[in-house]
């Protein structure tokens, strides 16, 4: 799956929206019925899915399905731990 | 052991100062945002650090009697603002502004009303904050905000307060609480009733053992926001006027990661703990069976629920979920306050858990319970009487409006003395609850007030008309209107019913939409349900007075005739509530 995927799995299992149906325009608190610890939840689900932080400055600019995914496109991918 | 009540602080400032001599080792442990590190600090380095700070708030030029907004997160940065501010003598007002909870645009309106209102010109504040509201051109934001930073420069003045000696009947610190003008109201909160309430409900809930609950417990685990009665007094004054050590998370942290409260809990013996329904609502929801092991909550001993509607389903739904580890169902402790009452006004005080009676004829429908709960009886000095709505005392089983009367009543809103005279009546508060006594036990049925109380949070109606307004254009012939309607366990939901000429549904779903981003962002809250109507479908008295208790129970029951709104495609669309 790639980064994008995983968001979108995230925001779709913590809105129990279908995943198929969320769009980058959709607003969380308009469209998806989130309140703020809805919110936060899903801030809390994403930085463990992609082994991210989002900081609360970032956080705060976070109103649409989009905004999320713009802070997700920016990301490199998660860091692995070495092997062996 | 029993508390001596004659002997009590006379203000806030002596309560400190006899926590720093009394309990010097007690103290406060204060997570940050990720709540997993602590700092901690004795009631005696909190005295010391207040008695600086407060030096130093009066060589900044900030006067006895003068309210100074707190707009910082729940921190030591916090603690050194709100209570330096008391040394000085000043009215500390905690604000929810520096809560990431709703758009950063719409904290800064509002501290910019609240200031406006209450003729505040200070408000503390961090760097980023004062970064943030220059950037918007808000005018607090010249010479307005005192930053931590700028507080730690200023050279402490020879004194704090100077000489004069606060009476326990001198306000001590505004709390700020939702108003109908859409900007909040400040509660007068008097030193006796800061110190004489937390007191007297640690003697309520110590009363099934039979002594106070200080000599029975370690330490108090809270997440409550200080901007809250219930945060401020219940987990901050209660455990530093009866030297109980308290660890506090930020509320944000608890609704990103609600297990950390209970894993604290467990990990410090935490057996004093409150949280509105909501909160162990959400622990039920949020913390999958799998998650709950390794939680050990056997030294819980009181477990507060109050500040909005306690739901039985609730409590069962927690005691079933978290009994194997460790909790019982017997320490879940109703109990209810306000804002005007400085918190407390009943607490149970049997210590046997959850206890109902079959919701009476009369009950609230929109709050969709069967069964009503025993909210308790009175804290010391406290009385309660059942009134008419001709004002008239009711016997015990009927309904009628809540009015309290004792020390912790406030002294009146600040600068508005209308809402006073309206409510406050030879010291009798008219709460605006509708309740009724058995055997000598609160039980609550409904609310004469429009008013909403979201998660603990009450909301006027008015605050969410205006933003919807906003959107139609109306408030003039075309009106809006906000109530809530509870659903089960998940509480109180707002609804908003909007008066509208347009008919075509493509518009309407976009109005609909853009309406709930704008209440989204001003004040973080979704709308369960929103109904478009025709002009004149929001009754109104003959004087032109929306009606909304009449208009929400046409709701309820069916009768409201909606136009045809489209819910936005991919929304869960809202169920009917059930009745």
């Amino acid at each position: 799956m790639s980064i994008r995927e995983t968001a979108l799995a995230v925001i779709a299992k913590v809105s129990k929206v279908d995943a198929a149906a969320i769009r980058p325009e959709m607003d969380l608190v308009a469209d998806l019925g989130f309140d703020s610890a809805k919110a936060l939840e899903l801030l809390v689900e994403l930085e463990e899915a992609l082994g991210i932080e989002v900081s609360d400055e970032q956080a705060a600019g976070l109103n649409s399905v989009g905004d999320i995914l713009a802070v997700v496109d920016r990301l490199q991918p998660p860091l692995r731990p070495p092997r062996g | 052991m029993t508390i001596d009540f004659a002997d009590l602080p006379t203000n806030l400032r002596e309560g400190l100062h006899r926590a720093a001599l009394d309990s010097p080792q007690r103290g406060i442990a204060i997570f940050d945002g990720r709540g997993r590190s602590c700092e901690r600090r004795s009631y005696a380095e909190l005295y010391r650090l207040a008695c600086e700070s407060g030096r130093r708030f009066a060589a900044l030029g900030v006067g006895r009697d003068e309210p100074v907004l707190v707009a910082l997160p729940t921190s030591w940065e916090w603690m050194e603002a709100w209570f330096g501010l008391l040394m000085r003598g000043a009215w500390p007002v905690a604000s929810s502004a520096a809560g990431a909870m709703a758009a950063a645009e719409a904290q800064f309106e509002k501290v910019d009303k609240v200031m406006a209102a209450i003729g505040a010109r200070h408000v503390v504040a961090s760097e980023a904050f004062l970064a943030q509201a220059s950037e918007q051109g808000r005018a607090f934001a010249v010479g307005g905000v005192i930053t931590c930073e700028r507080l730690h420069a200023a050279a402490p003045a020879a004194e704090a307060a100077g000489r004069g000696v606060s009476d326990g009947g001198d306000v001590a610190f505004l709390q700020l609480t939702s108003g109908s003008t859409g900007v909040p109201r400040a509660v007068m909160i008097t030193h006796e009733g800061a110190i004489h309430n937390p007191v007297a409900s640690d003697e309520a809930v110590g009363a099934p053992y039979g002594e106070p609950m200080r000599r029975l417990t370690e330490c108090m685990v809270s997440w409550l926001p200080l901007y809250h009665d219930m945060g401020l007094i219940g987990c901050l004054m209660l455990p530093l006027l009866c030297g109980l050590d308290t660890w506090m998370l930020r509320p944000e942290t608890f609704l990103a990661r609600p297990r950390l409260w209970l894993e604290h809990l467990g990990s410090h013996g935490g057996s004093f703990a409150p949280a509105p329904n909501f909160g162990y609502q959400l622990c039920v929801e949020r913390i999958p069976a799998d998650k709950r092991e390794g939680l050990d909550l056997g030294a819980w001993r009181a477990a507060l629920t109050g500040a909005e509607m306690v739901r039985p389903e609730t409590t069962a739904a927690f005691s079933a979920a978290f009994e194997p580890h460790g909790f019982r169902p017997e320490v879940f402790r109703p109990c209810y306050g306000l804002a005007e009452g400085t918190l407390a006004v009943t607490f149970d005080v049997k210590g046997s858990g959850v206890r109902t009676l079959p919701a009476p004829r009369g009950t609230d429908a929109g709050f969709a319970m069967t069964e009503v709960v025993s909210i308790g009886v009175p804290i010391r000095d406290t009385r309660i009487r059942i009134a008419a709505p001709d004002d008239s005392d009711l016997p015990e089983g009927e309904i009628g409006e809540v009015h309290i009367k004792g020390p912790g009543v406030f002294r009146g809103y600040y600068g508005d003395p209308e809402a006073t005279a309206a409510t406050l009546r030879d010291g009798w508060f008219a709460t605006g609850d509708l309740g009724f006594l058995q055997g000598g036990e609160l039980y609550l049925t409904g609310r004469t007030k429009d008013l909403l109380i979201v998660h603990g949070h009450n909301i006027m109606p008015d605050e969410i008309e205006r933003v919807a307004d906003s959107v139609t254009g109306g408030g003039g012939l075309l009106r809006s209107a906000a109530f809530s309607v509870a659903r089960g366990a998940a509480g109180e939901q707002a609804v908003v019913v909007v008066e509208i000429a347009d008919s075509d549904p493509e518009r309407l779903a976009e109005i609909g939409r853009e309406i709930r981003i704008r209440i989204g962002r001003a004040m973080g809250l979704p709308l369960a349900d929103l109904a478009f109507v025709r002009r004149g479908r929001i009754p109104r008295t003959t004087s032109g007075k929306m009606q909304r208790g009449e208009l929400r129970q046409r709701y309820l029951d069916g009768t409201l005739e909606r136009l045809h709104d489209r819910e936005p495609e991919g929304r869960t669309p809202a169920k009917e509530p059930s009745r």
